[in-house]
């Protein structure tokens, strides 16, 4: 065949469809996995539940607005009964089973610290979790796994900073004896005795069924202004408070994210009377209902009013569902600015993407622009809680560590 | 059909394998076991090697509860003695001894370490029977747990927070991938099998049944209650130790959580399920108590194709499903899966005259 300008242009371009298909393919998956192992049963199952939701909810949101870059997210959930093997297992057959997994959602600071050593090679996928263990925020050791807002310890700054604000110059740390309650112990007196602020008291107690008024007692023993309680979820310190008050101690009670769920605190002012009002804490994000502004939160409210209707979901994500989602809004950040840099979504590509989040509008979370530093966003506000209006309000402003 | 084991001699009397079937079954749990280890993938690699662990412990608390007929539900605090002396053995001697032989010493000195802390666990087995055993062993899984998140050990145990955990490395050959510690955790997984097989059939093993049957009666027969009995927790403990050694050696980093009583209570179930006082119980109970929750797991992953909002349904019929099997297990077959298998077995054997 004699070859002239068109058949060698129709010859270029078969041959460039023909090998260039494979890469094509390659380019362009059937979906992209966001994959998480939450406690759906176990001694956290009230949260796993109330959180397992929302990954179907971004799903829709995301495809919605084309995916990333064009390739639809699907998100899988699995029970891990709050044991870090089980998550471990979990994590190991969504690598197994899922062609394209990028993005992992741990269920606690336990497992995030188990898989660490193994995210190496192909074993390597980009990492949120529930957990603000400082111990995590660390790129030099930990590169796949962020945190979605300040450490434990950034928190205790945050609230020790708030203090001094306010005049105070004794504080109580009150902790459940667990990794969890200890993080910020330490550093905590550090930036107390920076602050010109004098620890009293540092009290640990069960994580659940503490000995309230022993701990009350010795409370009252030390004449504390403040008291920071941390490493609880739904139980012990609803309790010290009520204790306290009923003691009659003018101590005011401050509390760590965990420990700041309007969910809570309706249930036992419903249960047990006004004694949460004024109770204060830290919170790294907005609360659901102050949606002004919050783009991403009016998109998940006008999601959460029709697919959640009749469940507690319905009007009102929990701080916990906000941590989840806010995680994985930063991963789907982190591989949009991934795919327009024509880059594979590798794990070390995601984790490169993430360290270099700068000034990120985050549609409602925050209220400032943040950016990821050390593999965190140490940014939060002091909210105090209304038994009147059932709210929690900010009485500061967003403050930084 | 095999109507007989004909024994002429006292060493085939003495023979594990004593006929045709056992030896032909013994050789294709080999074949599936190698055949796993090449052709798997990661995730199914990673199960089959936490069965091993488990089964090395279970065989250990078949030992002191099945053979000897002591209660114990604190068996996970071996397995925490025998992971944590292994980082701590390396964090002390590691620098002064080779690589390649590092692994085999902390092994050795992990199994030993947990036998001498059974030994003291064993102790109250001397004065309390049954449930104030079970309640006597409880404690020491909430000691050892207790001591490991202390403050104090904390250099070496890394407390609340856990330590990492070393790469084993045999004579050179750095095991640091997850297919060759299945290689080396089913490998110890077979040998401990055998030697506990082997245990049954000498006069300690058979000290340990008489012990279980009556003590006293074992007693006045010239049987030391409080040696047997000692010598029972230890071995069992060094079994755990094992598991715990290479449980350290499997995972890059281990934490005071993993060996709280769940593990105990789990140890116990799998034990139940499969069988108490059979060689072959652990290996089903095993089997069943870590697969059927990964099976429920992909079955209704399946069938919902992995909707995250059916996750709240699936969690619930999970552990509904394990409930019932364990009742069932209790109800129906107290003498677990290996009386259903051994059933089976022998009217294979006996076919077509039994059924």
């Amino acid at each position: 065949m004699k070859m002239n300008r068109r058949t060698m242009l129709a010859s270029s371009a078969a041959a460039v469809s023909v090998l260039g298909t494979p890469a094509l393919l390659k380019a362009a998956p059937k979906d992209y996995v966001i994959a998480a192992s939450l406690p759906m049963t176990g001694p956290f199952a009230t949260a796993g539940q109330l959180v397992s939701p929302i990954f179907k909810m971004i799903e829709v949101i995301t495809n919605a607005n084309g995916g990333i870059g064009g390739v639809p997210i699907r998100t899988t959930v699995d029970d891990s009964g709050y044991v870090p093997q089980n998550a471990l297992a979990n994590y190991q057959r969504s690598l197994a089973t899922e062609e394209n997994l990028v993005y992992y959602f741990g269920d606690s600071t336990g497992f995030m610290k188990l898989v660490a050593p193994e995210l190496k090679g192909d074993n390597a996928t980009l990492m949120g979790s529930t957990s603000f263990a400082s111990e995590l925020a660390n790129p030099a050791e930990n590169p796949y796994q962020y945190l979605s807002g300040p450490t434990y310890q950034d928190q205790f700054d945050i609230l020790l900073q708030n203090i001094k604000a306010q005049g105070g110059t004794t504080v109580a740390f009150i902790y459940s004896n667990t990794e969890f309650g200890r993080d910020p112990l330490e550093t905590g007196r550090k930036k107390a005795e920076e602050l010109g602020i004098k620890v009293v008291l540092e009290e640990a107690t069960k994580p659940q069924g503490a000995d309230i008024p022993t701990h009350v007692t010795k409370l009252a023993q030390s004449g504390a202004e403040y008291c920071i309680m941390h490493g609880y979820v739904s139980s012990v310190w609803p309790q010290l408070i009520g204790g306290a008050k009923q003691f009659g101690l003018p101590t005011k009670f401050m509390g760590t994210f965990w420990g700041m769920e309007k969910l809570i605190a309706d249930k036992v002012t419903a249960q047990a009377g006004p004694f949460l009002d004024g109770y204060s804490g830290v919170m790294p994000y907005r609360y659901f209902y102050d949606n002004a502004d919050a783009p991403r939160y009016q998109a998940y409210a006008a999601f959460a009013k029709k697919a959640f209707a009749g469940t507690p979901l319905e009007n009102y994500l929990p701080t916990w569902a906000l941590e989840g989602l806010c995680s994985i809004e930063i991963a789907l950040d982190a591989m949009r600015t991934t795919v327009e840099a024509d880059k594979p979504l590798t794990a070390d590509n995601l984790a490169e993407a993430v360290a270099n989040i700068k000034d990120w509008d985050s549609g409602g979370f925050f209220g400032p622009k943040v950016s990821m530093n050390h593999n965190k966003m140490g940014v939060g506000r002091v909210y105090s809680y209304s038994t009147e209006t059932k709210l929690f309000t900010p009485t500061s402003d967003w403050l930084t560590t | 059909m095999i109507t007989g084991n004909l024994k002429s001699t006292y060493a085939a009397d003495e023979q594990v394998f004593d006929n045709r079937n056992k030896k032909l079954f013994f050789a294709a749990c080999i074949l599936f076991l190698v055949g796993l280890g090449l052709f798997a993938n990661d995730y199914v690699i990673l199960m089959a090697c936490r069965m091993g662990l488990m089964l090395i412990a279970v065989v250990g608390l078949n030992v002191v509860v099945g053979y000897t007929g002591q209660m114990s539900l604190g068996h996970a605090a071996f397995v925490a003695v025998g992971a944590y002396t292994t980082v701590v053995f390396y964090h002390l001697v590691g620098p002064y001894f080779p690589a390649g032989i590092m692994t085999i010493l902390a092994f050795a000195v992990a199994i030993a370490v947990s036998a001498f802390v059974g030994l003291i666990v064993g102790l109250p087995s001397l004065r309390v029977k049954g449930l104030y055993l079970a309640v006597a062993t409880l404690a020491a899984n909430f000691i050892v747990i207790f001591l490991i998140e202390q403050d104090l050990f904390k250099p070496w145990t890394g407390g609340m927070v856990g330590t990492d955990t070393p790469t084993p490395n045999l004579f050179g050959w750095e095991l640091d991938t997850k297919r060759e510690m299945y290689a080396m955790i089913t490998t110890m997984a077979v040998l401990m099998l055998l030697f506990v097989q082997n245990l049954l059939r000498t006069r300690i093993g058979r000290a340990f049944i008489a012990i279980r049957d009556r003590d006293y009666s074992a007693e006045i027969m010239g049987i030391s209650l409080l040696r047997y009995k000692l010598l029972s927790f230890a071995i069992s403990a060094g079994y755990c130790g094992a598991a715990g050694a290479l449980w350290a050696f499997f995972f890059a980093r281990i934490l005071p959580e993993q060996f709280e009583l769940t593990l105990s209570l789990q140890l116990v179930a799998a034990l139940i399920v499969g069988g108490m006082g059979r060689t072959m119980g652990p290996v089903f109970g095993v089997i069943i108590i870590l697969l059927v929750p990964e099976l429920i797991k992909l079955g209704f992953g399946g069938l919902t194709g992995g909707d995250a909002s059916m996750g709240k349904y699936r969690a619930p019929l999970q552990e509904i499903a394990f409930g019932l099997l364990i009742i069932a297990f209790l109800m129906f077959e107290p003498l677990g899966l290996v009386a259903i298998t051994d059933r089976i077995l022998r009217a294979m054997n006996r076919w077509p005259f039994a059924r």
